[in-house]
C-alpha cells in the first residue's frame, strides 16, 4: 500500500481488518471502511478509468459519490461508483470502457480526431448517406460508455420498495440537516433523516477535531432520537407533487437498493454544496483533483494523493487543503490564491500531472494539482418544487428564488454560508418550522380520516418563518481560466465545444445542453452546470445571472431499473380448483387476471367427450353479481337492451349490455332466485367493470332505488356440467331439486344441495349446445363437488375439459363473445341482436344509440362463415377482402377445426352485402393466399335448432 | 358440509419469525357476514359503530364499519346464520354470507406495521390506523379490506380480499414478511409461484 498514509485523526477506515480484492486482475488489499476508490488508490494506483469519447486517462478527482472518473465494473455489476461504493472482501473490480487494457486503449485514438468528434458531430456525421445508419448504429455502439451486463448470470437479488410517512423528511445529513432533524423530533415530529453517504456529518467528517467532535455528538443525538429514523448511503431522488418523495436506499442487507415512498409532511432539504472543478487546459489529467477529493482522501481514508502538489485556492476549503497536504507530507510547489487573481493555466502530463503552468508565468514540476474555486448549489429538489434558482455573482453560486411550497423548507449551504454552529441553528430554526407546519398538516390529516377518529391533541399554532438568514460569503468568480479545458468530464464536453455551440446559434442553455450533451451524464451536472453556463455567459457576452439555467429533474443521481421496478406484484386469480387443475396436468392460460386450464393434454378429445359422454370445465371466472331489492328489474331494464320486468321466479334470461355509444360492452345471463333475489353472470373480462358501472347508477343517478349489489364472483365456485350425460350424472348428487326437463326446463334456475353442500344454485344453460348445467358452489367447498362429479361420473365418461376444448365447442354452436367477436365498434346491430333489443323500452343505456344503429344498413354483420377447404382453418383476424384486390370486407373473428364435423368453421364480421347466406368470399390468410368460403345461414355450426340443449 | 371444513385458497401456515416480531395465518374460514343497510334502519342501530371503526359486540364478533351504510360482522368459523338470524332486517337490508368468497389473513407482531408498509402505501401508524380502525386500500397490488384488531395489545390487521386473489396476497405479505425473519415455504416464493 505504496499511498497509506499513518492513522489519521478522523480517518474512517478500520485497519485491524484487511480486505483483499482484484483491481483488473491484480491482488490488492484495503481496509474496512474504505471505497473502491481509496482502497485502489492506496495500492498506488493512478490511473482509474478512461474517459468516455476520447478514451483519455482519468484518475481521482472529487474522490465521492459524484466522481465521474471512477466508474468501474464490479463483478457482474456495471457502472459502480467506486467513489462512494465501500469496498467488500473479494470484490473483483475492473477498469469498464477500455479495450483491450487500461494502460493500451485502442480508442484512445479518438483524441488524435477531436477535431472531428466535436459537438453534435453524431448529428452531423452519420446522417448521410441514411442506408448506411445500420453500420453505424453497429460501430457507435462499440463506442458505448459502461460497463457489461451479464443478466443471465446476475446474482443480485430481488430490489425492494417501502412506504414511509413521515412528519418532516430531511435530505441530508450534515449540520444543518442533522440539526434540522433534531429540531423537528423534538418538536414532536416523525423524522426520516436521508444523508447521500455512508455515515451522516456531511463535510464535518473530514474537518478539524471541533468540526468532528460537533459532527459526532449530532451524530448520536439522531441516532438516540426515538422520533428519527436515520438512513444512511441514500438518496432523495425526486420530489413529486403533495411531498411524494423518492428516496433510494442503497446497500440494504435485503436488497441491492430499495426504492423508499415517502409521503412526507414537510421536506427539509439540506443536501449542502458540491465543489466544483475549475477550467483550465488538462484539467482532466490524472492528479488533478478537487480540495474536497485531497482532503477525504487524507482524513477519511489516510491515502497520500499526490507526492508534489500546486494548490488554487479561492476559499477556505483549499487554505485547509494546503494543510492537510502539508500535514501528509506532500510537498506543496506553490499555492496560488484565486482572491489576489492568482490561476492555473495547464497542466502537461501523460499518465499523471508532471509540470503545472501558472498565471505567473512560471512552469513548475509537480504530481498533483488541487482546486478550490466554489461550489455548486445541488438545488436539484427546489427545482422538482418549481423553484428557479437565482445567481449570486457576489457569492459566485445560485440560490433558491424563495419561490416554494410551505412544505419546502431549505437550509445549510443552499440557504447560504455560516460557521458550523451557525449552519446547525438555522437547522434546529428549520427544523422547528417545519415540525409546526407538518404537525398543523398531521392534525388535518386525523381529523379528516374516517379511520383515525379524533386527534387527541391540539392543531399547533402557526408560528411564522422568523428565522435568521444565513449569510453569503463572498467568493470570486472562477471558473475557467486563460484556456480552454473540460467542463462536463462525463460526456467529454470541453469549454471549447460549448463556445463553438454557441457559435452555432445553440446559445441558449437549453439548447445548448441538448446539442452538446453538457450535464448530461451520470454526474447530472453537480459538477458541470456552473462551469457550463459560466463559458456560455462568457461566450454570448453576457453576465452569469442572464444565462439561466437548465431545470434538473428527476432523479437527483442515477436510480437503477431494478430499484424503479422493485419486486414484481403481479396478482393472479385463481378459482377454488386451480391446483386441482395443476395437479392433473392442466396447461395454463393466463385469461386476465386468472389463471386457467387450457386443456389437460388433448382438447380435441375433450371436445368430443362432451358431445359424446360428459364433461367438467370450470368457469368461476364467470363475473357474478348478486342484485337484492324491490327494484332490481328496473336496473336490469335499464343496463340491459332486452326486458326483465315479467321474469319469473326461477327462471333465467341472456341480457347484453351496450355503452352509450351503442356498442357492445358486456353480456350474459341473470337469473331471478326469489323475489327480491337474482344473481347476474357477466363476462370474465367484464366483471369488475360491469359491478362498478352499476353502483355508479344507484349511487349517483338512481339513489332512490333499493338495490344492493355484491359481487360474489369468487365465492361462488362456478362448474358446467356439459354432455348428453349431464343430467343422469347431476341427478346422483343433487338433493332437493328435480332436473327432470319438465320440472327444470332450459333457461331456468334452482337453488339445492349438490354432493352434500347446501346453497348451490343449478342453471341450465348451455355455452357448448350441449345439455349442460352450470352449477354454482359455495367455494369453500367446490373441491368437494368437483371432485365427487367426477368420480360419480366416472362410469358416465366424466372428464374434465379446459378452456379450449370449450372455445371449440361454443364456435360449433356459434355463440359470440364480447372482445373476440365484437370490438369497440360492434354495435347491436352488427352482433345479431335484432330480436333482443327492445326499442320500444322507455329508457336503457345506449337507447339513442342502439334507434339509430338501427336505422342503418351499413354496419357489418357477424355471420357464420365454412371455408370451401375444410383442412383449411384461416387465422382469427385474417382479412375478408374483395376478390384479389387488398379491399377490405371484414375479418374472421373466430376460428377453429370442429371436431364434430371434421372441418373448419368461422365467425367472422363482414360488410352487409356479404351477409347473406351462401355469399361467396375471400379470405386473405396471414401467408398471403387468398381461399374461398361462404356466409353460412346461421351462427351455429352444429345443431343450430337447439334440440341437443333442449332435451 | 360444514363451514369449519371449508377449503382455504392458502393452505400453508401460519408463519412466524424466530423472534414472534411477526406472525402470518391464514384465516379464511372466520364467518364473513356483510350487511348493507340504510342509517335509518333498525339493523344499523343494531350494528352501531361507524365507517372507518369496529366493535366487538356481546357475541364476541367484530362488527366493522366497511364502507358507508355497509358493516361486515367477523365471528367464528360456522356462525354466520346466527350472525345473520341476529341483524334487523325491517326495511331495505340485505344480509349476506360472504365467507367463501373472501380470502383472510391475520398478520401481528411488532414487525407487522414495518412488513406491510413494504407493499401497502397507507399510512398505518397507531394515529392514523389505531386498533379497531376500518379501512380499504391496496395490499401487494390487491384490493383489500382491512381491520386492526389488536391481540393482547399487539398490533394485529385483520385483513380480507376477494377469494381469488388469496393465494397472492398470501405469498406477496409472506414474501414481505422476509425482511422481519419469516422464512417461506417451497413453493410460495412470490416469484416462484
Amino acid at each position: 500500500m505504496s499511498n497509506r498514509l499513518p492513522t489519521q485523526p478522523g480517518e474512517v477506515i478500520d485497519r485491524s481488518e484487511s480486505l483483499s480484492f482484484t483491481w483488473n486482475g491484480k491482488q490488492m488489499a484495503g481496509f474496512k471502511g474504505d471505497t473502491i476508490a481509496s482502497a485502489v488508490a492506496a495500492n498506488g494506483v493512478d490511473v482509474f478509468g478512461r474517459s468516455m469519447k476520447y478514451h483519455r486517462k482519468r484518475g481521482i478527482m472529487t474522490a465521492d459519490h459524484w466522481d465521474p472518473n471512477l466508474f468501474v465494473q464490479v463483478g457482474d455489476e456495471p457502472n459502480v461508483r467506486a467513489g462512494s461504493r465501500k469496498l467488500q472482501a473479494g470484490m473483483e473490480v475492473s477498469t469498464q470502457n477500455v479495450w483491450p487494457s487500461l494502460n493500451f486503449d485502442l480508442a484512445a485514438a479518438n483524441q488524435f480526431m477531436g477535431r472531428f468528434l466535436s459537438s453534435g458531430f453524431y448529428y452531423k456525421t452519420f446522417m448521410r448517406p441514411q442506408f448506411l445508419w445500420p453500420l453505424y448504429q453497429k460501430v457507435l455502439r462499440k463506442f458505448a460508455p459502461g460497463g457489461q451486463i451479464h443478466w443471465k448470470t446476475s446474482i443480485h437479488g430481488a430490489y425492494d420498495k417501502r412506504y414511509v410517512h413521515p412528519d418532516v423528511l430531511v435530505a441530508g445529513g450534515g449540520p444543518a440537516g442533522m440539526g434540522a432533524a433534531l429540531a423537528a423530533a423534538d418538536a414532536g415530529a416523525s423524522v426520516l433523516l436521508v444523508e447521500h453517504y455512508t455515515e451522516l456529518g456531511g463535510h464535518l467528517r473530514w474537518g478539524d477535531e471541533g468540526q468532528r467532535a460537533m459532527s459526532a455528538a449530532l451524530v448520536a443525538a439522531c441516532e438516540a432520537h426515538t422520533n428519527i429514523e436515520v438512513l444512511v448511503d441514500s438518496t432523495v431522488t425526486g420530489r413529486y407533487d403533495h411531498n411524494w418523495i423518492a428516496v433510494n436506499q442503497r446497500s440494504h442487507e435485503i436488497a441491492p437498493e430499495r426504492l423508499i415512498k415517502a409521503r412526507a409532511g414537510v421536506m427539509v432539504v439540506a443536501a449542502g454544496l458540491i465543489e466544483r472543478p475549475y477550467v483550465f487546459a488538462g484539467n482532466d489529467t490524472p492528479g488533478v483533483l478537487l480540495a474536497g477529493g485531497a482532503r477525504r482522501l487524507i482524513n477519511l481514508f489516510g491515502v497520500k494523493p499526490g507526492k508534489k502538489a500546486v494548490v488554487l485556492t479561492a476559499n477556505e476549503e483549499g487554505d485547509a487543503a494546503v494543510a492537510d497536504l502539508e500535514r501528509a507530507g506532500v510537498e506543496i510547489v506553490a499555492v496560488l490564491d484565486a482572491r489576489k487573481g492568482e490561476s492555473i493555466v495547464a497542466v502537461e502530463g501523460k499518465g499523471r500531472v508532471s509540470k503545472v503552468r501558472m498565471s505567473d508565468g512560471r512552469t513548475v514540476s509537480a504530481d498533483t494539482v488541487v482546486t478550490a474555486t466554489g461550489w455548486t448549489a445541488p438545488t436539484s429538489l427546489l427545482n422538482m418544487a418549481g423553484d428557479r434558482p437565482v445567481y449570486d455573482a457576489s457569492a459566485a453560486r445560485y440560490f433558491s428564488s424563495g419561490e416554494l411550497p410551505s412544505n419546502i423548507l431549505v437550509t445549510g449551504g443552499l440557504a447560504g454560508d455560516g460557521s458550523t454552529a451557525e449552519l446547525e441553528a438555522h437547522g434546529r430554526a428549520t427544523g422547528e418550522l417545519a415540525a409546526n407546519r407538518s404537525l398543523r398538516r398531521r392534525h388535518d390529516r386525523v381529523r379528516q380520516t374516517a379511520r383515525a377518529g379524533a386527534p387527541t391533541w391540539s392543531k399547533p399554532a402557526e408560528i411564522e418563518d422568523r428565522r435568521t438568514p444565513l449569510a453569503r460569503k463572498p467568493h470570486p468568480e472562477c471558473y475557467r481560466s486563460t484556456t480552454h479545458g473540460m467542463v462536463d468530464f462525463s460526456e467529454d464536453v470541453s469549454s471549447k465545444d460549448l463556445v463553438q455551440a454557441s457559435k452555432e446559434g445553440f446559445d441558449s442553455i437549453e439548447l445548448m445542453k441538448r446539442y452538446t450533451t453538457v450535464t448530461m451524464g451520470p454526474a447530472q451536472g453537480k459538477l458541470e452546470t456552473v462551469n457550463a453556463a459560466a463559458v456560455l455567459a462568457e461566450a454570448n457576452g453576457v453576465a452569469m445571472a442572464d444565462i439561466g439555467t437548465t431545470v434538473w429533474r428527476p432523479p437527483y443521481s442515477p436510480i437503477s431499473l431494478g430499484a424503479l421496478a422493485g419486486r414484481i406484484l403481479e396478482p393472479v386469480r385463481r378459482s377454488a380448483l386451480q391446483d386441482w387443475h395443476e395437479a392433473h396436468g392442466a396447461s395454463p392460460l393466463l385469461a386476465g387476471q386468472w389463471v386457467r386450464p387450457d386443456h389437460y393434454g388433448d382438447a380435441i378429445a375433450e371436445a368430443t367427450n362432451v358431445r359424446t359422454n360428459v364433461g367438467l370445465i370450470d368457469v368461476t371466472p364467470l363475473g357474478k353479481l348478486d342484485l337484492r331489492g324491490t327494484d332490481v328489474p328496473k336496473l336490469l331494464e335499464l343496463v340491459y337492451v332486452n326486458k326483465w320486468q315479467k321474469l319469473e321466479i326461477g327462471r333465467v334470461r341472456y341480457g347484453a349490455m351496450v355503452a352509450e355509444d351503442g356498442v357492445v360492452s358486456d353480456d350474459g345471463v341473470t337469473g331471478r332466485l326469489s323475489e327480491s333475489r337474482w344473481l347476474m353472470t357477466t363476462t370474465s373480462s367484464g366483471a369488475g367493470a360491469v359491478w362498478e358501472m352499476l353502483e355508479d347508477w344507484l349511487q349517483t343517478y338512481r339513489p332512490e332505488w333499493d338495490v344492493h349489489v355484491t359481487a360474489v364472483t369468487g365465492g361462488l365456485t362456478s362448474i358446467n356440467v356439459a354432455g348428453p350425460n349431464s343430467r343422469t350424472l347431476l341427478e346422483r348428487l343433487a338433493q332437493g331439486v328435480d332436473l327432470s326437463s319438465d320440472s327444470f326446463p332450459y333457461f331456468s334456475v334452482r337453488q339445492g344441495t349438490v354432493a352434500d353442500v347446501p346453497d348451490c344454485i343449478i342453471w341450465r344453460i348451455g355455452f357448448t349446445g350441449e345439455l349442460s348445467y352450470e352449477v354454482h358452489v359455495p367455494s369453500g367447498h367446490a373441491l368437494h363437488v368437483w371432485e365427487s362429479l367426477l368420480e360419480t361420473g366416472a362410469d358416465l365418461g366424466c372428464a374434465p375439459f379446459g378452456v379450449e376444448a370449450q372455445r371449440i365447442l361454443r364456435l360449433e354452436k356459434g355463440h359470440y363473445i364480447v372482445g373476440q367477436d365484437t370490438d369497440g365498434l360492434s354495435k347491436a346491430p352488427t352482433a345479431g341482436l335484432g330480436g333482443l333489443v327492445k326499442l320500444d323500452k322507455s329508457d336503457t343505456l345506449g337507447l339513442p344509440e342502439l334507434k339509430h344503429a338501427y336505422e342503418r344498413a351499413d354496419l357489418p354483420v357477424l355471420v357464420g362463415i365454412q371455408t370451401v377447404d375444410g383442412s383449411i382453418v384461416p387465422e382469427e383476424a385474417a382479412q375478408i377482402v374483395e376478390g384479389d384486390s387488398n379491399t377490405i370486407l371484414g375479418r374472421i373473428t373466430s376460428s377453429r377445426m370442429s371436431p364434430t364435423l371434421g372441418r373448419s368453421i368461422c365467425l367472422g364480421q363482414v360488410d352487409p352485402s356479404l351477409s347473406a347466406a351462401g355469399s361467396d368470399i375471400t379470405v386473405l390468410l396471414a401467408d398471403g393466399r387468398r381461399i374461398k368460403a361462404v356466409v353460412q345461414e346461421h351462427h351455429a355450426h352444429v345443431d343450430h335448432e337447439g334440440a341437443r340443449q333442449r332435451v | 358440509m360444514s363451514e369449519t371444513t371449508m377449503q382455504s385458497p392458502v393452505g400453508v401456515g401460519p408463519l412466524a419469525s424466530p423472534d414472534g416480531g411477526v406472525v402470518l395465518a391464514d384465516a379464511y374460514t372466520t364467518t364473513k357476514v356483510q350487511v348493507r343497510a340504510g342509517a335509518s334502519t333498525a339493523a344499523a342501530a343494531f350494528l352501531g359503530g361507524s365507517y372507518g371503526s369496529s366493535i366487538r359486540n356481546a357475541d364476541g364478533d367484530l362488527v366493522c364499519g366497511t364502507r358507508p351504510d355497509e358493516w361486515t360482522i367477523y365471528g367464528a368459523p360456522g356462525r354466520a346464520e346466527a350472525i345473520a338470524a341476529s341483524v334487523p332486517t325491517e326495511g331495505f337490508v340485505t344480509v349476506i354470507d360472504i365467507s367463501h368468497g373472501r380470502a383472510m389473513l391475520r398478520i401481528g407482531g411488532v414487525n407487522a406495521t414495518a412488513a406491510l408498509s413494504k407493499i401497502c402505501n397507507l399510512d398505518l401508524s397507531d394515529e392514523l390506523t389505531p386498533n379497531g380502525a376500518v379501512f380499504s386500500g391496496s395490499l401487494g397490488a390487491v384490493g383489500c379490506d382491512w381491520v386492526r384488531d389488536d391481540q393482547d395489545g399487539q398490533t394485529s390487521f385483520l385483513i380480507s380480499c376477494e377469494r381469488s386473489f388469496g393465494k397472492f396476497l398470501f405469498i406477496a405479505v409472506a414474501d414481505a414478511c422476509t425482511e422481519f425473519g419469516i422464512s417461506v415455504p417451497h413453493g410460495w416464493e412470490l416469484h416462484g409461484h
